[in-house]
């Protein structure tokens, strides 16, 4: 290629460029009409759904299926509770929102069908719950997340095992929004989630999210579980601090083992999960190796040191006081200041 | 015409053939970085009604600290906070750091929101000036004021830093203004990939000429300046084409210091930002990468459009000047800094990539432009060049200019038609070529002048004036 056909090339490809964006100008200004005339179908719609209409009257407003129905309708389900809700829903429902909605889950492109499947978790219609389940196995990992939510949000999960397998949960698939799942699914069949944590097969994230899902529930009959896989773990293990922290949160004696041996781990993650666990469960045998920590190197663990000291009541209170005194500079440093900052004087 | 000898006639062809393999490698870049961000745009997340991303995200969304310097900021100040704190997001802590502000910033801040002297414990890793005082009021629990002597961004962004309790912190300037969802946006990726995350950066757009009220961004218009105008075109093509195309191919090298959102760990572990530098920001996530890549850990760091941060564009030469400056220091800074790190293969993509981005856009880029302008017309007119390098050098400088800027503006309306009337679309492209004749070439003289900076050693940030966000 000659120098004149850089020249030629840049030129032609300007002119293409400002072509494009003329064309699109042009389609601006034509769908702007449009544009507005949807914004005030729009506008009219909304007294219709919220109020009395009937579906003939929504109807003579927008056609079926309408996306604009289906966005203000989605958008309204959101906003309520209740009956309207269920009003809402069931109305959206009979004007075609659902098909809409399904049609897009099973062939829009990705962005628009994970929309869809977050949305459709507000109608539980048997024909609803086809389509969310056809799509646990859609190409798109955030598709099938979507879907496996909706599904749990309102009772409609597969078994969880399955769930594991199609959406690759702890092994593919690592996101936060596992514990979300697992509980959703552990509102309706804790049993499900709690027989995770024992089984050896599970991988050790969903292990840990299954433990994170049950640890508001209050079972205590799962403390002695977590405490064996706590002590079983390695100190570098990711999971560890998620089990100590749900040992935290159950706030049950039993779980004293785990968290005093990894009150010494070499990782400052753990420690720190520990101290904060032991403040918790109001561990009073650990107060003084938390009055120990208060000189950890790791801020983390002198803060939580310093926090579960404060937990523990009278005893931890006089530790700090008399640490804030007569302890090196880094933990007296922190004693004085968790003191100040609890409002309690020593 | 005169008869020149051969020698200098291949000392001419050489020096434009230097210029024009520069233009052309960089308009290359452009190119490659067009078509990534168009795969990007076309495969990034769904931009769910905020009711539905609060409903999936918010119970699992980590708490985040949102770190705002202030150095005489009494104008914008009480607002900028107003609105930080009305913030769509489950957990969240404003800490503004007043950095020695010699004006009333933090009297400003005591009398609009009753904050009084506090104590907390909070992590001294990271060096920085004399902290003064902390201030809080319980009628506010999520704000917290630091007051510190002077140090500059990065020493305030340090003191934050440590104080701060959230496993994430997103530093935003002062002056900047979030849209109320922009957190929840921004998290999504940090959710969905806990392990891996590190750092994210957001769109940057300028609030110049659009409706304010209440610190929001009411209705998005074009502002009446030029100079503000032009930097519209170029803020879209820094963001919507670059950074979304570098994301992709993880080699990000900058995350604004508007608005970017960082696992706070990682940063201390990498020493948080470095001082004495102007380009804290982007030398953060150099170091970052540095940092993961010497750990062998998997990670990303991410940019996404959507999550939206207003700030304000100067509408003045000699202030744009200095900032344009400024900017091109810290890439120098930064550039030579880690210069290790170009092309060696330790760091995989983003010595090779990321680092050869920087060296043709940052380094070589200007200098050998600017010396096309001088060079190439006037070898030409003295006979030593033929016509047709001429027009090579224009094309590159000029034509294909025009197609990278008018590209960008056809993926911001195929994508994201954030500009609400067609007119402003027709503003825009008459901009996108207008400011390939003329203002290119000042800002390049601009860039220049932040090298002579860089060479000369010069410090600190020039003054930035505030004039606060009109408003509606």
């Amino acid at each position: 290629m000659g120098l004149y056909s850089l020249w030629a090339v840049s030129i032609g490809l300007a002119g293409v460029a400002l072509l494009i964006m003329c064309g699109l100008i042009v389609v601006r200004l034509l769908t702007q009409r449009r544009d507005d005339a949807l914004a005030a179908g729009r506008r009219s719609l909304l007294p219709l759904l919220l109020g009395d209409a009937s579906d003939e009257t929504v109807l003579a407003a927008v056609r079926t299926g309408s996306p604009i129905l289906s966005d203000l309708a989605i958008e309204l389900i959101e906003l309520v509770r209740g009956e309207e809700r269920d009003r809402l829903v069931a109305t959206a429902t009979r004007l075609g929102v659902t098909d809409h909605l399904r049609r897009t889950l099973a062939r829009a492109p990705v962005r628009a069908r994970m929309v869809a499947a977050e949305t459709l978790a507000r109608f539980p219609d048997p024909a609803t719950t086809d389509a969310l389940e056809a799509a646990l196995e859609d190409k798109s990992a955030d598709v099938r997340l979507a879907a496996a939510l909706s599904l749990a949000s309102s009772d409609r999960a597969p078994e969880a095992r399955r769930l594991i397998d199609l959406l690759g949960l702890g092994t593919g698939e690592q996101s936060m929004l596992i514990v979300a799942l697992f509980q959703e699914i552990s509102r309706t069949r804790p049993g499900e989630i709690r027989a995770l944590i024992d089984d050896p097969a599970c991988p050790p994230p969903v292990k840990a999210a299954a433990i994170e899902a049950l640890a508001a529930s209050g079972d205590y009959s799962l403390v002695p579980s977590i405490v064996e896989l706590a002590l079983a773990a390695d100190p570098a293990d990711e999971e560890l601090p998620r089990y100590l922290r749900a040992l935290g949160a159950f706030q049950h004696p039993a779980a004293a083992p785990a968290i005093v041996r990894w009150l010494g781990a070499p990782t400052w993650w753990v420690r720190s999960a520990a101290a904060e666990a032991a403040g918790r469960v109001g561990l009073i045998e650990t107060a003084y190796t938390l009055l120990g920590l208060l000189d950890d190197p790791d801020w983390w663990v002198r803060f939580r040191a310093g926090e579960a000291l404060v937990r523990l009541g009278e005893p931890g209170r006089r530790l700090l006081s008399e640490c804030s005194s007569c302890g090196t500079e880094r933990a007296r440093s922190a004693a004085r200041l968790t003191l100040a900052e609890q409002a309690v004087r020593g | 015409m005169i008869d020149w000898h051969p020698w200098a006639t291949s000392i001419a062809i050489t020096v434009a053939w230097i210029v024009i393999a520069t233009g052309l490698l960089q308009t290359g870049v452009y190119v490659v970085q067009l078509l990534f961000a168009g795969v990007s745009l076309s495969r990034r997340p769904p931009v769910s009604n905020a009711a539905l991303l609060w409903r999936r995200l918010a119970g699992h969304a980590p708490p985040i600290a949102l770190l705002a310097p202030a150095y005489n900021e009494e104008i914008t100040i009480v607002e900028s906070v107003t609105s930080l704190l009305a913030l769509h997001y489950p957990s969240f802590e404003v800490i503004v750091i007043n950095d020695g502000s010699s004006d009333n910033t933090l009297q400003q801040l005591i009398a609009s929101f009753g904050v009084e002297p506090v104590e907390r414990y909070y992590d001294q890793t990271l060096a920085h000036q004399p902290i003064r005082g902390l201030y809080a009021s319980p009628r506010l629990p999520r704000l917290l004021v630091i007051d510190k002597d002077n140090g500059g961004k990065s020493d305030a962004l340090n003191a934050g830093i440590n104080v701060a309790r959230a496993p994430l912190f997103c530093s935003i300037d002062a002056d900047s203004l979030l849209e109320s969802d922009a957190l929840l946006r921004a998290v999504r990726p940090f959710i969905e990939e806990p392990d891996k995350m590190v750092a994210l950066g957001g769109t940057i757009r300028l609030a110049n000429g659009s409706r304010i009220d209440g610190g929001r961004v009411i209705s998005v218009a074009l502002p009446r300046n030029f100079l503000a105008l032009v930097q519209i075109v170029e803020y879209l093509r820094a963001f919507l084409m670059a950074r979304l195309a570098l994301s992709r191919m993880q080699v990000l090298t900058v995350i604004s210091g508007a608005f970017g959102l960082f696992r706070r760990r990682l940063v201390l572990e990498v020493g948080g930002y470095s001082q004495g530098t102007v380009g804290e920001d982007m030398e953060l996530v150099i170091k970052l990468h540095r940092h993961m890549r010497d750990r062998k850990q998997p990670y990303r760091i991410e940019f996404i459009p959507e999550p939206v941060c207003w700030t304000e564009a100067p509408e003045d030469l000699t202030i744009l000047g200095r900032q344009r400056a400024r900017w091109q220091r810290g890439s120098l800074e930064t550039f030579f800094k880690h210069r290790d790190m170009l092309f060696n293969p330790r760091y995989g993509r983003i010595g090779f990539i990321g680092f050869g981005h920087i060296l043709v856009v940052d380094v070589l880029g200007p200098l050998i432009e600017v010396l096309g302008y001088v060079l190439v017309p006037l070898l030409w007119a003295v006979g030593l060049l033929a016509v047709d390098y001429l027009l090579a050098f224009l094309a590159i400088t000029f034509t294909f200019g025009v197609f990278v800027s008018v590209a960008t503006l056809i993926l911001e309306e195929a994508e994201l038609r954030r500009f609400p009337r067609a007119s402003d679309l027709v503003v825009l492209t008459v901009v996108a070529v207008l400011e390939n004749f003329g203002y290119r070439q000042l800002s390049n003289f601009w860039r220049l002048r932040g090298f002579w900076q860089f060479l000369t050693r010069k410090q600190g940030w020039g003054k930035m004036t505030r004039k606060g966000f009109a408003r509606s």
